[in-house]
């Protein structure tokens, strides 16, 4: 297996005549943890919902160890790429149980039995064990993402990426979210993360990349982004995010 | 105000009133329910070829259902009762409760597209991205996802459908059906009651009582749909 998760070359996206991503060239490494930041339009989003071609790329290349990722292929492609929505995206008409069993269960990576003693054992460790038979309109949004985070798991992704996984939430279980999201990391899943929590991108980052623009303009380690960023740009970010 | 409802005595015991009016009544349950039937059916495929994806293999069928749904809806169910009747169905001997059924089955199916249609898209975008995200097939997200929230927005809508096409369904006494407006019509005439009022009555009645079930019906459905999702 190559240590290559993801390899993106020359990534471009434009929505009619909005170029949104001008040419994105990214390698993700097994293991590493990725804080993508920027500021609201620059295409973060579209960048990570290109990866797993929620959006379809106009232009580009990306291969997920070492295939390239295809109309074909996607839907094996994703099923090892897991996804956590800004706004949780439980599925609304299936009990939380459901939730977690449908995908693992339907695509035959695990037996019903199987996919209900994991699902259980996830959801006894994030304390909602309780919660199993409930639909998604009685938790609160932090019980969701929580939720959303281990269906993810269940499928036992490759990589996971979140788009802005605490933005929704109220201060109060932001907490319980990150400290799950770190939890995921500290297991050494390959995490690629759009946070405007930055007290936890400087924590959870192996590597920080900025985008402006729909371009990388800079990336380095958490130390050297912080504290020494090199471009214009990111200083003026950090100076308006930071205080 | 005695007389009146001697009249009305007067109609439910004469033999030949009474089922002058059952008669009809059958006539408009009917051609109602056949209607229906077939509207859900022309409706629910022209709801899933405009909802489709485009690709070069649907820009004729999507063509077709939209000069479809726009020549229905934009043109009176009376004058498309009639082209059905002396124009695509001139033809003798042909029997006429087979020509409103499909008259109005045709125009239902415009209306029940149009509910469906919204129904499938008012469903979060989130709610199928969850399923893409997880590897689903269109066909899976579908079936485990959209529809089955798509038709909680939907049975409203449809009990409506429903309730209009029952009362549209009078204007076959326009050529001629003996249909529940008609036979009232009858039953008042000259030659039998000599008066308007009471088998006009009785008629409004049974059109409400058939409305008033079906709403009813309707919403104890969507009761039990929506307290699927608040368990807790
Ligand atoms: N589906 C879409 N159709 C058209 N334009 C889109 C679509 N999605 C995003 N865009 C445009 O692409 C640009 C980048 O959007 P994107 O959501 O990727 O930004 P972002 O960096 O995630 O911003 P934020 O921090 O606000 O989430 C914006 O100008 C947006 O209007
Ligand atoms: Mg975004």
């Amino acid at each position: 297996m190559s240590e290559k998760t993801l390899e993106i070359k020359n990534l471009k996206k434009e929505f009619g005549k909005n170029k949104v991503l001008r040419g994105i060239d990214f390698t993700l490494t097994d293991k590493e943890r990725v804080v993508i930041l920027g500021t609201s339009g620059s295409g973060k989003s579209t960048f990570l919902r290109c990866i797993n071609r929620m959006e379809e790329p106009t232009a580009g290349e990306i291969y997920f160890e070492g295939t390239l990722i295809t109309d074909k292929n996607i839907q094996k492609m994703r099923q090892k790429i897991g996804m956590v929505f800004q706004h949780f995206n439980l599925i609304n008409n299936l009990t939380v149980m459901e939730n977690l069993t449908l995908a693992p269960v339907k695509l035959k990576l695990m037996s019903a039995e199987a996919a209900e003693k994991r699902a259980r054992g996830l959801l006894r460790h994030i304390g909602l064990l309780n919660k199993a038979k409930a639909y998604p309109a009685s938790l609160s949004g932090g019980q969701k993402q929580r939720i959303a985070i281990i269906r993810a798991m269940m499928m036992n992704p490759e990589v996971l990426l979140f788009d802005e996984p605490t933005s929704a939430l109220d201060p109060e279980s932001i907490g319980d979210v990150l400290s799950l999201i770190r939890e995921v990391a500290d297991m050494g899943m390959t995490i690629m993360i759009v946070t405007h929590e930055m007290g936890f991108a400087k924590e959870i980052a192996s590597r920080v990349v900025f985008i402006d623009e729909g371009r990388i303009i800079e990336e380095g380690t958490p130390t050297e982004f912080f504290k020494h960023p090199k471009t214009p740009r990111v200083q003026e970010f950090l100076k308006k995010v930071l205080y | 105000m005695n007389e009146f409802w001697d009249k009305v005595g007067e109609l439910f015991t004469t033999p030949q009133y009474i089922d002058s009016l059952l008669h009809g009544f059958l006539l408009t349950l009917q051609i109602s329910f056949f209607a229906i039937l077939l509207g859900l059916v022309i409706g629910t495929i022209v709801a899933l070829v405009d909802t489709s994806k485009h690709t070069k293999w649907t820009i004729l069928p999507k063509a077709i259902c939209k000069v479809y749904t726009t020549v229905i809806r934009g043109t009176p169910m009376a004058l498309q009762l009639f082209i059905m009747f002396f124009v695509i169905f001139a033809i003798r001997g042909f029997p006429q409760i087979i020509i409103a059924i499909l008259a109005f089955g045709f125009n239902s199916g415009a209306y029940v597209a149009e509910v469906i249609r919204s129904g499938i898209q008012s469903v979060d975008k989130g709610q199928t991205e969850a399923g893409m995200a997880l590897g689903l097939s269109k066909t899976t997200i579908f079936r485990r996802i959209v529809a089955p929230q798509a038709i909680k927005n939907i049975i409203p809508a449809l009990g409506n459908e429903i309730v209009t096409v029952i009362k549209e369904t009078a204007i076959v006494s326009m050529v001629g059906m003996y249909d529940l407006n008609m036979a009232a019509k009858d039953i008042g005439s000259g030659q039998n009651m000599a008066s308007y009022i009471v088998p006009m009555f009785v008629a409004a009645l049974f059109y409400l009582a058939t409305v008033y079930l079906i709403t009813f019906g309707i919403r104890r459905i969507e009761k039990r749909l929506r307290k699927s999702e608040m368990r807790a």
